[in-house]
């Protein structure tokens, strides 16, 4: 693919505060079709372009293709499921090679008020990930525990202490705390993050993700095209992935060396693609299901040295507030757990200059990473 | 809440079926040597699809370690640790630490195989090579 090739010209999301407190009040306002009917059309609404300019249609993985595009009445000649990395990427690839000019990417889950579970006996995408329920006969599971045994290593292995590892919670909480629509706005402290339950020791509550319903969507256009229909086209300059499948059930490429050589390949990648480095960037998105993933990604993709990141996010800082500002938003620990999804309309926005009290100023490239189930991705997105 | 399922593949199942006789064994490559774990049909190192089944020697080192202090399991009531041990013969398996746990850390710690009674099952769990290792049924029957 050729850098420059696409643009997103539309974000849209739901209700995700409003929603979350009718859920805890026993409510069920939606369920996944209706959370990703709502996010397309907040998202066709902010691009400005007509429906009938959709050729191409992707759906997260928690809803079903082929009904979403019959509830949105989309007739398309390109689409599929995908996650939101998977998504953005495969928009970019179909749009390179002239399958489709425009694609909605919708995204819907109400795995809140269903009480879905990513772990025990009932946990989720067992047979495509086997790792996530192999181990179960000795009491391992949970997509959290995976993350603590990785952290385990990690700290001892690099040095990075419990308080160090408790920046990324503090920073996504003041960031979520200039975000009206995050769902934990109250600040916190390091002395708070330690004295918090353990979940999967060493992680605490505060480590993992805030599972919540809500959709979120995207309409990418074709980069010529989305500078003559879309409101406000920001770019996607590159896309990367490489994969560790290699013994991933027996958690090899988790416990010996944390991902990090896929991220180096796709760092090279995007970063090449994009004739941009880790200097250029002014602020990251990080796909934190948990936040082990920040440190992780850190060293990946050289923003600091191989053993630094406890240290950089010490001294340097993550935060709105100093250093390198990352999951602006709040992410998944703060804002909502949107799988990914949150992340790239944040990550819009802020190139966009529509952030409000989180902007980051003349934010002109934002970076974003995920590693999920072995597979690296990353985007940079940018004006 | 349930208990917690084995997989039991067509490759798994003599897998479970030499931790029942507190022998584990794991399909070892006939053509480059390398142990498969989890079991399967093919030699991820050389794509070989030959392999014997062939008994470990139960030695290993801890790689990591966690504490589960919330509850998945009717069978795995909290707090209990799950370790992650790296075999000598290659493969990174996950199991319990029992008997004596190290002070400090337990990353590096040399183990050792044991097997115990779990539901209608027999499973392995591994415990320190230099703390006394609790009574296994194999020796009971030596
Ligand atoms: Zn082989």
């Amino acid at each position: 693919m050729a850098p420059r090739t696409a643009s997103v010209i539309g974000i849209g999301q739901t209700d995700w505060v409003g929603d979350h407190a009718r859920v805890r009040s026993g409510e069920k306002p939606h369920d996944s079709n209706g959370y990703a009917a709502q996010a397309f059309v907040s998202a066709l609404a902010d691009s400005g372009i007509s429906r009938n300019d959709i050729d191409g249609l992707i759906v997260g993985p928690t809803t079903a293709y082929e009904r979403v595009g019959e509830l949105l009445g989309l007739d398309v000649r390109w689409g599929g499921q995908a996650d939101a990395m998977l998504g953005v990427m495969e928009a970019c690839q179909a749009i390179h090679a002239g399958l489709a000019e425009v694609v909605a990417l919708v995204y819907g889950n109400d795995q809140r008020s269903a009480a879905v579970n990513y772990g025990g006996a009932d946990a989720q995408g067992g047979g495509a990930f086997l790792s996530y329920v192999y181990h179960a006969p000795w009491g391992f599971t949970s997509q959290g525990a995976l993350y603590a045994l990785m952290a385990r290593r990690y700290m001892q292995e690099r040095g990075m202490s419990h308080a160090e590892l408790g920046e990324v919670a503090v920073a996504q909480r003041m960031a979520a705390a200039r975000n009206p629509a995050a769902l934990m706005r109250k600040p916190i402290t390091i002395d708070d993050y330690l004295a918090s339950p353990f979940i999967c020791e060493p992680l605490h509550i505060f480590d993992y993700c805030l599972i919540n319903d809500g959709g979120v969507a995207l309409i990418v256009a074709e980069a010529e095209r989305a500078k003559r229909i879309g409101r406000a086209p920001v770019a996607i300059h590159a896309v990367g992935r490489h994969d560790l499948n290699r013994g991933a059930t027996s958690l090899e490429p988790r416990l010996t060396d944390y991902y990090q050589p896929a991220q180096k390949l796709v760092a090279e990648q995007v970063f090449g693609m994009a004739s941009l480095g880790p200097g250029d960037m002014d602020a990251l998105q990080i796909y934190d299901s948990f936040s082990l993933h920040i440190p992780l990604a850190l060293e990946g993709y050289g923003y600091c040295g191989t053993g630094e990141a406890g240290k950089f996010m010490r001294e340097h800082g993550i935060s709105l507030a100093r250093g390198l500002p990352l999951n602006t938003g709040g992410g998944h620990l703060s804002e909502s757990y949107m799988q990914g999804w949150n992340h790239q309309i944040e990550a819009v926005r802020q190139v966009r200059g529509e952030a409000g009290e989180r902007q980051v100023p003349n934010c002109r490239h934002v970076h974003y990473s995920s590693d999920v189930a072995g597979k690296a991705v990353a985007i940079i997105y940018g004006r | 809440m349930a208990n917690a399922q084995r997989i039991l593949t067509l490759y798994d199942q003599p897998m479970w079926e030499s931790i029942q006789r507190e022998r584990m064994a794991l399909p070892k490559c006939s053509h480059c040597g390398t142990f498969r774990y989890p079991p399967g049909p093919v030699c991820a190192e050389c794509n070989s699809l030959d392999y014997a089944w062939t008994e470990i020697s139960g030695e290993g080192k801890i790689l990591s370690w966690v504490v589960f202090h919330r509850q998945y399991f009717e069978d795995h009531p909290p707090p209990y640790n799950v370790i992650a041990v790296r075999l000598a013969e290659g493969p990174i398996v996950v199991s319990n630490l029992v008997g004596g746990e190290p002070e400090g850390s337990w990353i590096d710690q040399p183990v050792t195989i044991t097997y115990r009674p779990h539901l209608n099952r027999t499973q392995h769990a591994f415990s320190l090579a230099d703390h006394p290792t609790p009574k296994s049924k194999r020796e009971e029957h030596a």
